[in-house]
């Protein structure tokens, strides 16, 4: 039988897909800017913070999946059944501040990317916003994340120009154990973009639905669990390469980043002359996907919430408010980054820090579901779970108080 | 006693009770009811008391006086009597509220925001759901402020009521036991409509609704589903079942059905099918899905050319139980060639001691089993066809591709279609 051959290459991939293509699009505009800064501004030693959070990311997208897996229902879902009406207004503006956030730093990548190429961000922006809403209205979701595999080879090359580069691998090795903390404000700003970036809200949204809507049944559980895994571990190595690829050379050379040019450089020794270039097509890349998931994502989590009608099979007229938030989101993102004399590399790392204030809410919400037993029955968390989830969000918070200490003073 | 006709469950919940002293006893958690009729009966509340964290049912015959503001017990609070809940009943707030629900008049699936109970002869009962915008508002606490406003402007905020008569839950997740919700109204409902439900609701409640069908309906509604749901819900099903189901279904969708099954499992069910049927669904497996092949049925009616136009009636009588269409016949020779094609309607109009050979049109369109899904589409389209013929290289007849089968691979129904992510 011929076609069923082909139905199990199928059924592997998207057994295979959601948590590689999470984790992996957590290396979008702001992560890429995240990474760079950290790398540039102090070298290796943040490299224990990734360490830790690759950690953290693994357990919280398990977790994720696992509820997916087990309850067959998204996020925003559970959130409504278990806790009504308040509490979820409440955890759906957070998620929309965070995801605001995101989406902003995704059009600034644009901006700053295609920057690079000499387009000035008033043409690009508004254009390839416009062209993001027809797309998906179009329906052409599926392609968007096509395109995704084909950009992720521009991540890789961070690993080889992270080689070639020649770190001294003794300091490298020695900062990824070694834990190193410096209590200034731009630390602290940057440890939390580099958890917030990592591990971000509208990733565990996103990942619980396209788990539910995948249909994985319990029994392929162990396969979706590798998935996540591998997903989270490729995207911690790519990050874990680009703080090292810009600590060899940007840093070494003393050059603070302040536009996406100034990043680029990281990949000279590998690309030479078309660092920028190629560093451009990657970041256009991933924003681009960014700036479609995203708020296509939030539109569908707060609508599922609130039962509004959504998808995008439906027309416009038959689901007003899921598009309307759709193209809400886009409109803001893009309008923001249009602002004249912005920092498009700082509003990349601010969105992420954004979104580390607020995981901590989101988290606790995770908490409270995936270990409620009349949900989850045998399969809630382990003590182990808990304890890493407890201390990202503990961390985090206590980062954040500190933040807000040192912005007051 | 119960001071109100009408009440909206979120304005009952939290509101303290008290005794026949006025002396405060708790506030209201929850609301316990008695499914099976058609409008639930409230039997009881469940009481949040001070310093105990067990859930207290304070039945309805130990109460004076349901108000807005407050519950009024009969006796004084030492000498209420209180059950304690047991497992399989239904709480409103925590079964109900909030939950995914089917409107089965709109065959559509819903989110419960608010429910509204209704005094009904001296009971209070549950009469329907709120779906809408101010169900939300009110469970804010903001449906007056905005109500107000909307006053401004001349306009209205409003209701969005479902009868509690036109709905449909079905409870999955209780952990002990299941509670038995009657589903005859789904059951009512067009199969394309029940599928459209299906392909809405979270993963346990398709398994809950499709299970709860009848074989007939559920055979008529599993081939209007996306095509790998069909085969996950058909395997959960129990064996003697789902085999009823299949037989009840045409070999084509049976084999579309079969084809997205793990190798062992299409291997079982064709075994346990009859001869004939299981033969004829080995041969269209045979056949890649994107192909006039994956497509036909061969559920259609062949005639010999030699024999009269009456004769040919009387075959057609007998032939028509098994046959998708009978709206084209199919004409064959001695060594079963297809020879010709002819619609009921020439066979009907025809003089009835005319030969078949004679009136028959020669002319044949057909397609080849390779063919694709868009060649079969366009042929049918363009000739204005109701089904096309698919023949091999012999010129035998293998099946026949109908313009419905043709039309849910063109324009497939929101339910056949693979649910992504984003959409």
């Amino acid at each position: 039988m011929i076609k069923r051959r082909f139905r199990n290459i199928w059924l592997f991939f998207i057994i295979i897909g959601p948590g590689i293509l999470s984790a992996m699009a957590g290396n979008d505009a702001g992560g890429t800017a995240t990474y760079s800064i950290a790398g540039a501004r102090y070298g290796y030693n943040m490299l224990w913070i990734l360490v830790l959070v690759a950690v953290s990311l693994i357990v919280i997208q398990e977790m994720c999946a696992r509820m997916g897996v087990v309850t067959g229902k998204g996020l925003s879902d559970l959130i409504r059944e278990e806790f009504g009406v308040r509490i979820t207004l409440f955890a759906m503006l957070v998620l929309l501040a965070a995801n605001i956030a995101v989406t902003i730093s995704e059009f600034a990548g644009i901006a700053a990317s295609l920057e690079i190429f000499h387009i000035s961000k008033y043409v690009s922006v508004p254009l390839v916003a416009f062209f993001i809403w027809w797309l998906i209205l179009k329906g052409s979701y599926s392609a968007v994340e096509k395109i995704f595999f084909g950009v992720a080879f521009v991540y890789v090359s961070y690993v080889f120009s992270g080689f070639m580069a020649k770190p001294v691998w003794k300091d490298v090795l020695f900062s990824t154990i070694i834990p190193h903390f410096k209590f200034n404000r731009e630390f602290v700003h940057l440890a939390i973009a580099m958890i917030g970036t990592t591990v971000t809200p509208w990733m565990q949204f996103y990942l619980q639905s396209s788990v539910v809507e995948k249909g994985t049944k319990k029994k392929e559980y162990r396969y979706q669990k590798w998935d996540i895994i591998a997903g989270a571990v490729i995207a911690a190595i790519i990050a874990f390469f680009i703080i090292v690829a810009c600590g060899a050379t940007l840093n070494q050379q003393g050059i603070v980043i302040n536009e996406a040019a100034d990043a680029a450089l990281a990949l000279r020794p590998i690309a030479g002359n078309y660092a920028a270039a190629l560093f451009a097509i990657g970041l256009f890349a991933s924003s681009f996907l960014g700036a479609c998931i995203l708020p296509l994502s939030s539109s569908y989590a707060i609508c599922e919430a609130f039962g509004f009608e959504n998808g995008i099979s439906k027309k416009i007229r038959e689901a007003p408010i899921f598009f309307g938030l759709y193209t809400l989101l886009i409109v803001i993102g893009a309008l923001v980054v249009l602002i004249p004399n912005l920092n498009l590399i700082h509003v990349m790392v601010f969105s992420q820090t954004m979104n580390g204030i607020l995981l901590p809410i989101i988290l606790i919400f995770m908490l409270r579901l995936v270990n409620d037993k009349r949900l989850m029955g045998k399969y809630v968390n382990s003590r182990f779970n808990n304890l890493v989830t407890f201390i990202t969000a503990g961390s985090l918070i206590f980062l954040s108080i500190i933040l807000l200490i040192s912005v007051v003073r | 006693m119960v001071v109100f006709s009408e009440m909206f469950i979120s304005d009952l919940l939290n509101i303290p009770v008290v005794d026949h002293v006025q002396d405060p006893i708790g506030r209201v958690s929850d609301i316990l009811v008695t499914m099976g009729e058609t409008f639930p009966k409230v039997v009881g509340l469940i009481v949040n008391i001070k310093e105990e964290k067990k859930q207290n049912i304070l039945l309805m015959s130990e109460i004076d006086l349901v108000g807005k503001q407050f519950v009024a017990c009969k006796a004084v609070s030492s000498r209420i009597c209180f059950t304690t809940l047991r497992d399989g009943e239904v709480l409103l707030a925590r079964d109900v509220l909030d939950k995914q629900i089917v409107d089965t008049e709109g065959a559509r699936v819903i989110r419960v925001n608010d429910l509204k109970l209704a005094k009904v002869d001296q009971e209070i009962r549950l009469i329907a759901v709120d779906i809408g915008f101010s169900g939300l508002l009110r469970r804010l606490g903001v449906l007056r402020l905005f109500g107000s406003i909307a006053k401004i402007f001349r306009k209205r905020i409003p209701d969005k009521l479902i009868g509690w008569d036109h709905v449909e839950q079905f409870k999955t997740d209780i952990v002990a036991g299941r509670i038995a919700i009657p589903h005859k109204r789904v059951e009512e409902l067009h199969p394309a409509d029940i599928a459209y439900i299906i392909s809405q609701v979270h993963e346990e409640e398709k398994t809950a609704i499709f299970f709860s069908l009848s074989e007939r309906k559920a055979a008529e509604s599993l081939h209007e589903l996306e095509p790998r749901l069909q085969a996950v819900l058909l395997q959960r099903l129990e064996k003697k079942k789902a085999l009823s189901v299949l037989e009840r279904m045409p070999a084509d969708e049976i084999a579309d059905v079969l084809g997205d099954m793990p190798q062992e499992n299409t291997e079982q069910f064709l075994r346990l099918l009859k001869v004939r049927k299981s033969n004829q669904v080995r041969k269209l497996l045979t056949h890649s899905d994107e192909t006039a092949g994956g497509l036909m049925t061969t559920e259609y009616i062949t005639l010999p050319e030699n024999i009269s136009v009456d004769q040919g009636i009387k075959r057609l009588r007998e032939l028509a139980v098994g046959a998708e269409t009978i709206y084209y016949i199919y004409i064959i020779n001695l060594v079963e060639k297809l020879v010709g094609v002819m619609s009921l309607r020439d066979l009907i109009v025809a003089a009835p001691e005319s030969r078949i050979k004679d009136i028959m049109t020669k002319e044949l369109i057909k397609v080849d089993p390779t063919d694709e899904h868009v060649k079969v589409a366009d042929i049918i389209s363009k000739y204005n066809l109701v089904a096309v013929p698919v023949v091999d290289k012999d010129k035998k007849i293998l099946g026949i591709v109908t313009v419905d089968d043709v039309m849910d691979v063109v324009l497939p129904p929101i339910s056949r279609r693979y649910r992504h992510m984003m959409g």
